[in-house]
């Protein structure tokens, strides 16, 4: 009988699997989930036809008018009545509805983009801090940088207040104020002194994006700041008045917000990007918030510590992978929901100015001609915003299903 | 010989809402360079915290290490700056936690979680971390280290995932390794595993192993020395034999008693203490075993026995009538 060496025998490892990232997983999964491949087919139908129509297909919508064809119905073909061909018909102006209909889809996709980006960046970043600061104690350095930032906003904030309304006085005041209640704490001097400074700093650099004089301003502003909450601040304080501020933003009804800041602010796309933005902060800062909470809680967060990782990296390393689903999930929804917000913005005449085409804007335009049966002029731009929405959602849905397969709401 | 960690009164307290938790009260020991030391006392009674105010991992607040001294390798870790501190975990201090399904990061393989505490501590390249991560892998047992690497936490086994964690503490060959109740989330033939494995890298590496459990039985099997801990006080102290074969607190004595034995006639109750332990909000003045105790005497009521030397300087124990107890809790 012949001996069994070792050697000969092949080691069969069915055990071990090719590995494979998390992200490819999730990208296996939302391939196999036909509903959010549908959606996909749609967002990426979107932004090809409105990208491509922006970049090869120069429109310009100034010129675009010919009273001679006012409110033609769509037709395919040339006819005596119809000189050119309209598959979706004309509005009031003669203008082409299939070409606005494209050339709105770049606007709604920029407004999506940009006023998720804004929603994303600020909210996204402040309950990163918050819910961080939160959960971990921070060091001298961390605070420096804390109190930095809290003064790079409150400078810029009051910059802007300050060369909108010349309020310098009443801020002044204020730091003044500040200044003359700060308790001193001994051997705390040192501290208080430096945050001060940090915050004169960037106060001072902020306010100088604005004018020398209001950077001035806005420097001592910075001080006054920085000696209040140089104070042994807790991290629970720092995420108690964010997420207070965030309740206050959240607490108006979205649309009325939006409005008001755009009549704030003065209409426009660009205004209505904005608005839609700073609308959408509280969603994203709560969401980061209490995902960062919850996964700092995680015992690989502690073993990260415990192998003596530094906080900015545990941070950016351990917890900021391990909260993006959510976040990417709530930002899918997020473009759906900023394209409808520019859309409702439009259709009031708060959001694109009258000539560039935007689906609210046509929206309101054409809906009183709809008594007068030109029911095309109304129906297209809405199938667009109800398509690219619908799409957006869609994808979102498929997402947050291929990202987290355990968590399904 | 000067010890490697030694503790000097360290108190830690929480401020909750409902009031300050004592978790620590006044702990102090020392352990020698090698040493295997086993910690033991039922759920609550400040075993983990005083390991994680050892690493300075108590959250602060609520936590606070309220006074103290903790001496390692000739320095106060509790006088150092967060960032010296930092280098001390990891590299001189390294940590095992409990449950081996949340220990590791899902979103990054194995491999690179091994290799970033050596890049961090051991300024190594990635291509050398790589290399002594397989090593490391190997030295625990997992088998084809080098393809496992690349894995996810998700693609092992809780055990797996163990030896993982145990090669991540390892990596920069630290001088004390606390294992805090590291195989409690496993089931019991893997338990085997992971200790011995644990054994016999601490007779390879020559390093100091805390090994913090409530299972009396694991530590029998691998520790020089017992610390036995309630309500955030050492009760007793001692080696193993001495802690075993003559025990001299009734709670250790009641905790000996609790564990089932295997040639005991079926149906046969196991002991268990009565009570429960005293409220770390509200401590007694005396023994805070005093309620539970059926050696109890009024002197125990109304003064805390110190941890006092019995028949050796090796053995004490915070009990005033240690004496009488002596011999009784042999079994």
């Amino acid at each position: 009988m012949a001996e069994i060496n070792p050697q000969d025998t092949e080691i069969v490892d069915f055990a071990i699997r090719e590995h494979r990232s998390l992200w490819l997983d999730a990208w296996r999964r939302l391939i196999a989930n036909k509903i959010a491949m549908l959606g996909l087919f749609v967002v990426a139908l979107f932004i090809l036809t409105a990208s491509l129509s922006h970049f090869f297909w120069k429109y310009d919508p100034k010129s675009d008018l010919d009273y001679s064809s006012k409110l033609f119905a769509p037709n395919l073909v040339v006819t005596e009545d119809a000189p050119a061909v309209h598959i979706f018909g004309t509005d009031k102006l003669g203008r082409d509805i299939f070409r606005r209909v494209v050339h709105g889809g770049w606007n709604s996709l920029r407004v999506g983009l940009v006023s998720v980006s804004i929603s994303l960046a600020i909210g996204g970043l402040m309950g990163l801090l918050a819910g961080f600061f939160e959960s971990i104690d921070m060091n001298f350095w961390e605070r420096v940088t804390l109190m930095g930032l809290l003064g790079l906003g409150l400078g810029s904030l009051s910059a802007w207040i300050a060369a909108q309304f010349f309020q310098i006085f009443l801020f002044s005041g204020l730091g003044i104020f500040s200044v003359v209640f700060q308790r001193w704490k001994a051997g705390k001097k040192v501290r208080i002194l430096a945050f001060a400074v940090m915050g004169m700093l960037l106060g001072g650099v902020s306010g100088l994006l604005v004018g020398p004089l209001v950077g001035l301003v806005c420097g001592f502003l910075g001080l006054g700041v920085g000696m209040i909450l140089a104070r042994p601040l807790g991290g629970k304080l720092f995420s108690d008045v964010t997420m207070r501020i965030m309740d206050v933003i959240l607490s108006f009804p979205s649309y009325l917000l939006a409005i008001a800041i755009v009549a704030f602010l003065g209409p426009g796309l660009e205004k209505g990007m904005i608005a839609i933005g700073v609308v959408g902060i509280p969603v994203y800062a709560r969401l980061a918030r209490s995902a960062v909470l919850s996964v700092s809680q995680k015992e690989y967060v502690l073993a990260a510590q415990a192998v003596g990782e530094s906080h900015g990296r545990i941070l950016f390393k351990h917890i900021v992978p391990n909260i993006l689903s959510p976040i990417i999930v709530q930002s899918t929804m997020g473009l759906a929901n900023a394209i409808l917000s520019a859309a409702a913005l439009g259709f009031l005449g708060l959001g694109a100015i009258p000539p560039e085409p935007e689906w609210g804007a046509m929206l309101g335009d054409s809906y009183k001609y709809l008594s007068s049966g030109a029911w095309w002029a109304v129906l297209f731009p809405g199938l667009a915003i109800m398509l690219s929405v619908l799409g957006f959602n869609l994808l979102g849905d498929g997402l947050r299903d291929a990202l987290d397969p355990k968590m399904r709401i | 010989m000067e010890p490697l960690l030694s503790i000097n009164n360290l108190k830690t307290r929480f401020h909750t809402e409902d009031g300050i938790v004592k978790a620590v009260n006044g702990v102090s020991y020392s352990m020698k360079v090698g040493e295997v030391l086993g910690v033991v006392g039922e759920s609550g009674c400040g075993k983990s915290v005083h390991a994680l105010s050892i690493m300075r991992l108590i959250q602060i607040p609520p936590g606070e290490i309220e006074s103290g001294e903790i001496w390692f390798d000739g320095r106060d870790l509790l006088k150092l700056d967060n960032n010296d501190m930092r280098h001390v975990r990891g590299r001189d201090i390294a940590m095992v936690f409990q449950d081996p399904m949340s220990s590791l990061n899902p979103v990054y393989t194995v491999g690179f979680q091994i290799c970033e505490a050596l890049m961090l501590h051991k300024k190594m390249n990635k291509n050398e971390a790589r290399h002594r991560a397989v090593e490391l892998l190997t030295l625990v047992g997992i088998p084809e280290a080098k393809r496992r690497l690349d894995n996810y936490p998700h693609q092992f086994s809780g055990g797996m995932r163990q030896r993982a964690m145990i090669a991540m503490a390892l990596s920069c060959e630290p001088k004390l390794l606390i294992a805090d109740e590291p195989t409690t989330a496993l089931d019991v033939t893997i338990q085997a595993q992971i200790i011995n494995l644990v054994v016999k890298l601490q007779e390879e590496l020559g390093m100091a192993v805390m090994w913090i459990t409530h299972d009396l039985g694991i530590v029998a099997e691998m520790a020089h020395t017992i610390n036995v801990m309630y309500a955030g006080y050492i009760i007793e102290r001692g080696n193993v034999r001495d802690i075993y074969k003559r025990t001299l607190h009734p709670y250790t004595f009641g905790l000996l008693g609790s564990l089932p034995v295997i040639d005991e006639a079926p149906g046969t109750k196991l002991i268990s203490i009565p009570g429960l332990p005293p409220d770390l909000i509200d401590l007694p003045k005396g023994c805070p075993f005093y309620v539970r105790c059926t050696y109890r005497v009024d002197q125990c009521k109304f003064e805390l026995p110190p941890l006092m030397e019995s028949e050796s300087s090796q053995h004490t124990v915070a009990c005033w009538r240690w004496q009488e107890i002596d011999g009784k809790g042999t079994k």
